[in-house]
């Protein structure tokens, strides 16, 4: 069921999840469609989220963005609900930070990354390359997570309560939680065309799923249940951002995710019951959740053949 | 005590434990079938020697991709015989290297083929055919009577009919392969010939009829009433005429229009990213109908190539894919659901989206109407077994599924 209108304010809106936004000209939303776009998410009773460009908008827009409930992702923190940073840097701040890196810079920068969950109440990591991780890359991987993890218990044992999607997300889920474009979300573009998610919108501009005139018309929307991914639904790596944009662009269907995306989520999925395990060591810790099972595979792929 | 049996249709040589890859050695074909999906055939897209090598030198070297016991090489077109020499030195060629390597495919092949039967005959095909007898399986399509061949299977100039063709190498390919089946295929036009083609098959020797209707949305209205008026006639003809014993025709089973259990029954029954198929170019399909000349609609969906190998993540879809996540509500809660098929490659082409998950249902109403006719077959069958006093046996005898993989 949809929950959310992600709305593009500009071409140059800032990207937040794996993709690139490649557009490098201004141009902002026209005022009528951005009301249009507000008018659709309040008659389908969806909670706007507005993604900003890296500069300071024209007065009437913010008053017209001010006319509804919502939440702001801005490439800078002034009036943000959510900050997206390009690169590992010092932050100090009380709202939620995005951080989108490459693997070399996270493998490379880990003790600045927990620098930056130290500044922020949750820090979201998105990788913005893992169809490219390697076998190499997953064993790095797999260290830099035990690293921060012992980073976070020392965090847990002071008494504080960081938030690291990677690390922290998995133990507090009981249920999937995903990306969720197409199925809960969708976005509007400044072209006042709808997409599946930002991502769509920036490959093809004639991806589109309906517009403001016409409304929406997702072909095939059961495929972006998670009902209908048949790796997925039998996984229990609940973090896992499930990329609906990397999934087609890896396996060309919306609902299969490639074997990288997999196994990324699994090395986080096992780097979280360690870390569930080291905290509970300590005292009581989420006894409301059970304890995140021991599994002998990276890819549910590998396992079909038991589902 | 007898050990009286009813003629089923054979089993695919090593079913469920080979892999099969396709060569597409050419789009040519003489014919301009009606009913052909190869919608992009053409004399151009004829396969190098190079391309062949590369590939056969890839799919060995990576026998740690392939673990499956067995293999079949097949060889499609357009019309495969049409290049009976980059075949012939293909299969040299594959010999020699599964011997070298000591490849676990080494004596545990086959080479396969469906052609149009037209040049079976040729010094060529027979020299081929001699050399590799008892490693070969070849299907000859030939659509059963001369009306009713002509109808759709004619030459692409002409438009002449090509049975006389076909039909004088029947003897010959029975010589050579006495327990070869034949493929039918029906469409709409074809639907009032279907009784008398299948019985003028058996006359000519053709023990096992392999038939089905297309799965393309090329159905009009009435044409369910007709098919199963034509598959009961069909049912009284191999009844009546006591050919059930020695002959088999693949639209009546015992195991077709059950419902399926949502959990226990939940398989892909199309077998495409279990294949695999190289064109031309060199590159890797998960299915010949998944290269550019089959689809009508939709951009190719190409796994790989020679050079670079198989991008096993665009594979994940077709090995995962089940029958309930591609079918609509309509198809999991049907009351005949079993034996009916699909073709992904043409759910793909048929979809919405770019998406082998949309099963395409044009051949809901075709699949009803043979369930109904294959219901009566049974029925009135048993009823003379019984009354033959042959039933029991029958019963005792018979295979225990007829999962059937396409």
């Amino acid at each position: 069921m949809l929950q959310y209108l992600i709305i593009l304010l500009d071409e140059t809106s800032t990207s937040f999840c794996h993709y690139e936004a490649p557009k490098k000209e201004r141009k902002l939303i026209s005022l009528d469609t951005l009301r249009q776009g507000i008018r659709f998410g309040m008659m389908e009773n969806l909670m706007i989220q507005y993604v900003y460009p890296d500069y300071e908008l024209p007065d009437e827009y913010k008053e017209v963005i001010e006319s509804i409930d919502h939440s702001k992702i801005k490439p800078m923190a002034e009036d943000a609900d959510v900050l997206v940073m390009n690169k590992i840097e010092a932050v100090q701040t009380d709202i939620p930070v995005v951080l989108r890196i490459g693997k070399q810079e996270l493998f490379a920068h880990q003790k600045e990354v927990v620098a930056m969950l130290k500044g922020a109440p949750r820090l979201n990591v998105v990788l913005t390359d893992v169809e490219t991780f390697t076998d190499e890359d997953f064993d790095a991987y797999k260290k830099v997570l035990a690293a921060l993890s012992a980073e976070v218990e020392k965090l847990y044992v002071e008494g504080k309560s960081p938030q690291l999607n990677l690390l922290t997300d998995r133990m507090m889920l009981s249920q999937m939680n995903n990306c969720g474009a197409g199925d809960t979300s969708i976005t509007l573009a400044p072209n006042g065309k709808f997409y599946v998610c930002p991502a769509f919108y920036y490959d093809d501009e004639a991806d589109s799923i309906g517009d403001l005139e016409q409304g929406l018309d997702i072909k095939n929307k059961q495929l972006y249940k998670l009902s209908y991914a048949p790796i997925c639904r039998h996984c229990d790596a609940w973090q896992c951002k499930r990329c609906i944009w990397l999934n087609r662009k890896t396996t060309l269907e919306v609902n299969t995710p490639s074997h990288e995306q997999c196994v990324v989520a699994h090395l986080e999925r096992n780097a979280s019951r360690e870390l569930q395990h080291n905290i509970r060591k300590h005292g009581t810790f989420l006894p409301e959740h059970e304890e995140i099972k021991e599994i002998d595979y990276l890819d549910p792929f590998d396992v079909r053949e038991d589902w | 005590m007898s050990d009286y049996t009813i003629r089923e249709q054979s089993n695919t040589w090593q079913e469920g434990a080979s892999k099969n890859i396709t060569f597409i050695v050419t789009k040519d074909c003489q014919l301009a079938c009606k009913y052909c999906y190869l919608v992009g055939k053409n004399a151009k897209e004829r396969m190098p020697w190079s391309v062949a090598k590369e590939a056969i030198d890839y799919i060995l070297g990576h026998e740690g991709d392939f673990r499956e016991e067995a293999v079949i090489w097949d060889f499609i077109g357009g019309e495969p015989f049409l290049e009976i020499d980059l075949i012939d030195k293909i299969c040299d060629y594959l010999k020699n290297e599964m011997f070298r390597r000591n490849h676990h495919w080494f004596n545990s092949y086959r080479f396969s083929f469906s052609t149009n039967g037209i040049n079976y005959h040729e010094e060529k095909v027979q020299r081929y055919i001699e050399k590799n007898r008892n490693h070969l399986s070849i299907g000859v399509t030939i659509d059963g009577t001369e009306l009713k061949h002509d109808l759709n299977r004619v030459y692409k100039h002409s438009e002449r009919g090509s049975y006389k063709d076909v039909a004088r190498n029947i003897p010959l390919w029975l010589q050579q392969f006495p327990n070869a089946a034949t493929k039918v295929t029906i469409s709409s036009a074809d639907i009032p010939y279907i009784k008398e083609s299948v019985l003028h098959l058996y006359s000519l020797g053709i023990h096992e009829v392999n038939i089905n209707c297309v799965f393309e949305d090329v159905w009009n209205e009435g044409d369910d009433k007709l098919f199963e008026e034509q598959l009961m006639q069909l049912a009284d003809g191999i009844i009546d005429g006591g050919y059930y014993t020695d002959y088999a025709c693949s639209f009546f089973s015992e195991y077709l229009g059950k419902p399926l259990d949502i959990e226990r029954e939940n398989q892909n029954w199309c077998g495409a990213g279990k294949m695999l198929s190289i064109d031309a170019a060199g590159n890797f399909y998960p299915c010949t109908r998944f290269a550019a000349y089959s689809l009508r609609s939709k951009k190719p969906v190409i796994i790989g190539n020679i050079h670079d190998g198989i991008d096993k993540n665009k594979l994940r879809p077709f090995l995962t894919l089940d029958r309930t996540t591609q079918s609509p509500q309509e198809c999991i809660d049907c009351e005949v659901a079993s034996g009916c098929a699909w073709c992904q490659g043409e759910n793909y082409d048929a979809a919405d989206t770019n998406t082998i998950y949309q099963r395409a249902t044009a051949i809901c109403k075709m699949h009803k109407a043979r369930v109904r006719a294959n219901n009566y077959y049974w029925n009135k069958l048993y009823r003379k077994l019984e009354l033959e006093g042959q039933r029991e046996e029958f019963e005792k005898n018979k295979k225990k599924s007829n999962d059937v993989i396409c």
